[in-house]
């Protein structure tokens, strides 16, 4: 008796360790970013590629979601920071009308390029698969970060549903200072 | 009457391809109202949330956030009166200082209403939606939309 309760301790323990590290785990690490090319709200058309050369922060948000409204004040102050170092910020907004996100837009005053993902597509591209299967595709990326390095790779990807909620970009801002410190 | 709105089933195991159905988390009942003719009565919309969710209270403390509403079908004789929300409870934000105004649990919207005096007798149905948008502490799902129906009968 004593050796099955043994053995169903071990067995739990093993899940759960390997639950936890699988939370720990960032998705598509050191993977070529999907590609997109997205118009922004005011009228301009951007392609991830055109930013080659530089390390690319991404955030996706929708104006109803409220860990992206929390994080919208840390993110300007990001990109006020880091804009002379070679690092760009775009959100992608998705699957809203224009007049929501210039409102969200007037509230924050964000003066880097916010893209309309009007159809969810590009936030489809960008989640994980078996990622939160229960959701749908185009869900799975909402409130995340991502770091895109100047070749147009994955280097760091904060997806909300596995990681604890960081509004002050703290982990983001380590990693790119890593980064940036290591070129 | 009462419908669930959980709904996690992969479309993959039905269809063959990788495609994967919205998760929602709702549960509303509504018992059917039995009133006289020329009477007034109240419905009573009950909200049974899923554990570790919460949806945005009626009144929110943010306009860029999407509250809770109620809408439904009118009927000529049947006067609708304004619907009474229960107060929100306070939902801190993981990792920040920000409280929002939500719902969780179960909760019960009322829905006050007169018949006219001359409303024929018999069953009467009214088609209703409910508009949310609900998180649990580590994300947020897409604003939706539940439709049932409200049963008033009148002896």
């Amino acid at each position: 008796m004593k050796s099955i309760w043994k053995s169903l301790f071990l067995i739990i323990s093993v899940t759960l360790s390997m639950v936890a590290k699988a939370q720990e785990e960032q998705p598509m690490l050191g993977q070529m970013a999907p590609s997109f090319t997205l118009k922004a709200i005011d009228g301009k058309i951007y392609l991830l590629e055109q930013f080659r050369g530089k390390y690319v922060v991404v955030h996706f948000a929708a104006t109803w979601c409220p860990f992206c409204n929390a994080e919208a004040p840390y993110l300007q102050e990001l990109y006020k920071s880091y804009r002379d170092k070679g690092v760009a910020v775009l959100i992608v907004d998705v699957k809203e009308d224009k007049g929501l996100v210039e409102k969200s837009i007037a509230r924050f005053n964000f003066s880097f390029p916010v893209l309309l993902d009007e159809e969810g597509t590009v936030s489809t591209k960008y989640a994980p698969a078996g990622v939160q299967p229960d959701l749908a595709r185009h869900e799975v990326p909402l409130a995340s970060n991502l770091i895109i390095d100047k070749e147009g790779k994955i280097r760091f990807y904060s997806l909300l549903n596995t990681i604890a909620f960081d509004a002050k970009l703290t982990k983001l801002k380590e990693k790119l200072d890593s980064l940036l410190s290591s070129k | 009457m009462m419908k669930w709105a959980i709904i996690i089933i992969p479309v993959s195991l039905l269809m063959g391809n990788r495609q994967w159905m919205t998760v929602d988390v709702l549960k509303i009942t509504v018992p059917e109202v039995v009133v006289s003719a020329g009477k007034s009565s109240v419905i009573k919309v009950e909200v049974e949330i899923m554990k570790g969710y919460h949806i945005q209270a009626n009144k929110v403390n943010d306009d860029l956030l999407i509250p809770t509403s109620l809408e439904f079908t009118e009927d000529k004789n049947i006067t609708i009166g304004m619907q009474e929300f229960p107060s929100a409870k306070n939902f801190k934000l993981e990792g920040t200082d920000n409280f929002l105004d939500v719902y969780d649990g179960v909760f019960e919207i009322r829905i006050p209403f007169k018949t006219i005096a001359k409303i024929p007798k018999g069953k009467y149905i009214l088609d209703a939606k409910l508009h949310y948008q609900a998180c649990n502490n580590k994300t947020c799902l897409f604003p939706k939309s539940i439709g049932f129906s409200i049963s008033i009968k009148i002896i």
